[in-house]
């Protein structure tokens, strides 16, 4: 399984590094580290989506492990936790 | 708990404004401005004292603003019609709740029966079939309110049980009472679509900023559409492809979410609608959703979940469950959300305003350092002046550029301390409700001029003499309804408060149509009490002031409201110890009028610096009209001593400044010297003659009350250019001491004979 380690700063310039990251590893199962996001913008959440699509595509698993708090909390602002976070962070709880 | 009291304190200073505000808007609405926008706004202050409230557990505030506000909300919603007496209720009801925001913060009680009772007729007024529903209750409520207490209290909770628990439970923590709050209150929902450009991203811009910031106005819901994005190869990662459709519940108007998306102005395609989003948009969303990935269909049902009373109500399809996310940032730990909380309803105090609070020492400091600042700066271009350099030097011009620098930093820091009237006025509409009651009399307040700046130290001081005119003038001035009726005029007496700049100081004038003094009475009153002797011969003016006399009391009997005897007099003293007067205007049958001008600052002056007897004064440039030189044709003696000044076509009293103020026992002749034509408060002029003029400046005031005690015909000091000290003039003064001296014998200060 491949996996992917994703950066503090995931803004304009991270977006184009992160699709790189992915399409390199298109084929196998992904994992997602995101417990060190800090930021996240929308370009990188394009990606990210984009990912998402493409491993579903695939019929891999395309997973996001350890999300930080700030990760699923900006998730949560775009309204993308349904298709980045996995069931136990979707909720609204806080 | 400091930090908690400081918030607390703004809080309380919010709810001044907010007060104000909803006292504001329901005058106007009172006023027939029955549009949205006031309506709103109303409802803006009630939910924002509220939501404050709850933060901050004061529990009675909270129960009646809750009342209020739902009737507020039914009236924006269109259930309830927008009346002239509906806003008559809410304006009484607005006194209570200002009541219980005094209450809360410690100083005085709220009357509870009256709240409870003023509740109930809110509730009546929200929903008039609300009897019945009652009724059904165990107990047995009677349909209209004015019951007693404990049967309106169980009412009460009858008619609100169903959503209103959490008012009741003690304790209530803030982020429980606001979602609470969202789901019951159908507050103003909001659908923002945004479509950012590849621009906003290039320009180091974020959507997810701007979500945060819509977040910051209240519960968002987001929902994505990336039915645009294409596959992962060949994605741009630097191009926009999602899309967003945002539901908003927020208080804030559109001008405020509009606000959000200030800097990304042409980089995001922004539409903005009230309410869910119409049905077809609705629609639209979910079909999109439901064409693209599966995996973003939990979210689809937002767009068309709905608060009860929205418009597109037959689509509320939506399960419970989906219920607006908490606005509290989910990581925040429990502890810190209080705090969080109640700082969002009360720092958006409006849209596009940023309001710094000062300690008014700061800036009473600075202000003082500005007058020294002045006084140097014209100490220093007076010994320049002695060096005899030429204007056209360097160093002349370079102290013209400071001159003009200390002028427009002065101005500056004036325009700081200066506000309009507005903060003292709103008090009043209050004031006059509460004494027209008390009194039985019928009474409209018309208030002018509310923008008018003054000093704020003025302001400040001029509150309680307005209260006590205002007072006076419906205790006093207004008839009954009655004999209003029988006169032939409207049963309802109009009161007008008015704030103007006049001559370079401020007017408040406090004018009623009522019946006028009584002066026959006025007199009897004061022989009776001693303070003039029967056989005294006054004018109507003279006998008008003498309601100015200590221990004058007009009131037959004394009533609540005033009459207490310790009447105008006390508004008179505190009047001229801010440099001011007062003066009345009354005549029978058609109401009167009390004028009471003030000084504008208490800092700084523009004069014209004259030589008298020998002696420097200061005569404030706002009362001169021009100055020159008589020739002797035109100055024609009147009486022993006085003479007038012809000037073009009319006659003008000539007062020798000098022999006015002791100066000298003789007076030159008037063509040896200098007049200064001044103008007084009432209009009328004078021809003010003085030895030489040494020109026209600025001078900072320094109180002589102050520093040494009150000196008539003369309203202040000041330190010019050479350090010497010297008197600012009191025209008007002046002339008063003038007439009394070269007119008729008697005094206009009956006092005086009173001493005797």
């Amino acid at each position: 399984m491949a996996a992917i380690a994703l950066p503090e700063n995931l803004d304009l310039k991270a977006a184009a590094p992160l699709k790189a990251a992915l399409v390199e590893r298109r084929g196998a199962a992904i994992e997602i580290e995101a417990d060190k996001v800090r930021r996240l913008g929308g370009l990188c959440l394009q990606v990210l989506l984009a990912g998402r699509k493409a491993w579903e595509q695939d019929g891999q698993v395309f997973s996001i492990k350890g999300p930080s708090e700030a990760f699923v909390e900006t998730i949560r602002l775009f309204g993308a936790e349904g298709a980045l976070l996995s069931a136990e962070f979707q909720g609204a709880e806080s | 708990m400091d930090e908690l009291e400081a918030i607390k304190v703004t809080f309380f200073q919010e709810c001044e404004e907010l007060l104000a505000d909803l006292e504001g808007g329901l005058l106007a609405m009172q006023e027939g401005a029955g549009d949205l926008e006031t309506v709103n706004a109303v409802f803006r202050a009630v939910h924002s004292i509220k939501g404050g409230a709850g933060a901050f557990g004061l529990e009675p505030l909270v129960r009646f603003a809750h009342v209020f506000e739902t009737l507020l909300d039914a009236v924006r919603g269109g259930s309830v019609p927008n009346t002239v007496e509906l806003a008559a209720v809410l304006l009484r009801a607005s006194d209570i709740l200002a009541d219980h925001v005094s209450a809360a913060r410690g100083l005085g009680d709220v009357d509870m029966a009256a709240s409870a009772a003023m509740a109930a007729e809110l509730e009546q007024w929200t929903d008039p079939n609300a009897a019945p529903a009652a009724a059904s209750a165990p107990a047995p409520a009677v349909p209209v309110a004015e019951d007693v207490p404990p049967a309106v209290v169980a009412d009460d909770d009858a008619l609100e049980d169903d959503d209103l628990g959490f008012v009741f439970v003690p304790q209530t923590i803030t982020v429980e009472a606001q979602a609470a709050d969202a789901e019951l209150i159908p507050s103003n929902v909001w659908t923002v679509s945004i479509r950012p450009k590849s621009d906003l991203y290039r320009k180091a811009n974020e959507t997810a900023l701007l979500l945060r910031e819509l977040n910051r106005l209240g519960p968002i819901k987001a929902t994505l559409d990336d039915s645009a994005l294409p596959p992962l190869e060949s994605l741009d990662p630097e191009a926009a492809y999602v899309t967003w459709s945002v539901r908003v519940e927020t208080d804030e108007d559109e001008a405020a979410i509009r606000e959000v998306f200030e800097f990304v102005d042409g980089d995001c395609e922004l539409e903005i609608s009230r309410g869910e989003g119409s049905v077809d948009q609705a629609m639209a969303a979910l079909l999109t959703v439901a064409e693209s990935a599966p995996a973003v269909e939990p979210a689809a049902p937002a767009p068309v979940e709905i608060a009860p009373p929205a418009p597109v109500a037959e689509v509320a399809v939506a399960p419970p469950a989906a219920e607006p996310p908490k606005p509290a940032a989910p990581a925040a730990p429990p502890a810190a959300a209080p705090a969080a909380q109640k700082a969002t309803p009360v720092e958006v105090p409006g849209p596009g305003q940023s309001v710094i609070r000062v300690d008014p020492e700061r800036i009473d400091r600075l202000i003082d350092l500005v007058g020294e600042l002045v006084i140097n700066q014209a100490m220093l271009a007076q010994r320049v002046g002695e060096y005899g350099i030429a204007p056209s030097s360097n160093l002349a011009m370079g102290l013209d550029e400071l001159e003009q620098l200390t002028r427009e930093i002065q101005d500056s820091v004036m325009a700081i301390r200066a506000q309009p009237v507005k903060s003292v006025f709103q008090r009043m509409p209050r004031l006059v409700r509460e004494v027209a009651n008390m009194t039985g009399k019928q009474a409209r307040l018309v208030m002018d001029g509310e923008n008018t700046e003054v000093d704020k130290t003025v302001i400040e001081r001029l509150s309680d003499p307005i209260t006590h005119m205002l007072r006076n003038a419906i205790d006093h001035g207004l008839e009954s309804p009655e004999e209003r009726k029988a006169a032939g005029k409207n049963p309802e007496g109009v009161v007008r408060l008015a704030a103007l700049h006049r001559s370079g100081r401020i007017v408040i004038e406090v004018s009623d149509d009522g019946k006028g003094i009584n002066r026959e009475r006025v007199f009897s009153i004061a022989v009776k009490k001693g303070l003039i002797t029967p056989d005294l011969q006054l004018s109507d003016e003279e006998i008008d002031n003498l309601i100015f006399l200590p221990g004058f009391s007009t009131a037959d009997k004394i009533s609540d409201v005033s009459g207490r005897g310790v009447g105008m007099d006390v508004v008179k003293r505190s009047v001229q110890a801010l440099g001011g007067r007062i003066s009345i205007a009354s005549r029978p049958g058609q109401g009167s009028t009390f004028t009471l001008s003030l000084p504008l600052t208490l800092a700084v002056l523009d004069g014209m610096v004259v030589d008298v007897a020998g002696e420097t004064l200061v005569v404030p440039l706002a009362a001169i009209v021009e100055s020159l030189r008589p020739k002797p044709e035109e100055v024609r003696p009147l009486g022993p001593v006085g003479s007038v000044l012809a000037v073009r076509d009319s006659f003008v009293p000539l007062i020798d400044v000098g022999l006015t103020l002791g100066y000298r026992e003789q007076s030159p002749h008037p063509t040896d010297g200098v007049v200064l034509l001044v103008e007084g408060e009432d209009g009328s002029r004078a021809a003010l003659v003085a030895d030489a003029i040494h020109g026209q400046r600025q001078v900072v005031i320094k109180s002589l009350e102050q520093n040494y005690q009150q000196v008539e015909g003369v309203a202040a000091a000041t330190i010019l250019g050479d350090g010497r000290v010297a008197l600012i003039l009191d025209v008007d003064a002046t002339i008063a001491m003038r007439r009394r001296e070269g007119g008729a014998p008697r005094p206009t200060e009956p006092a005086l004979i009173a001493a005797e």
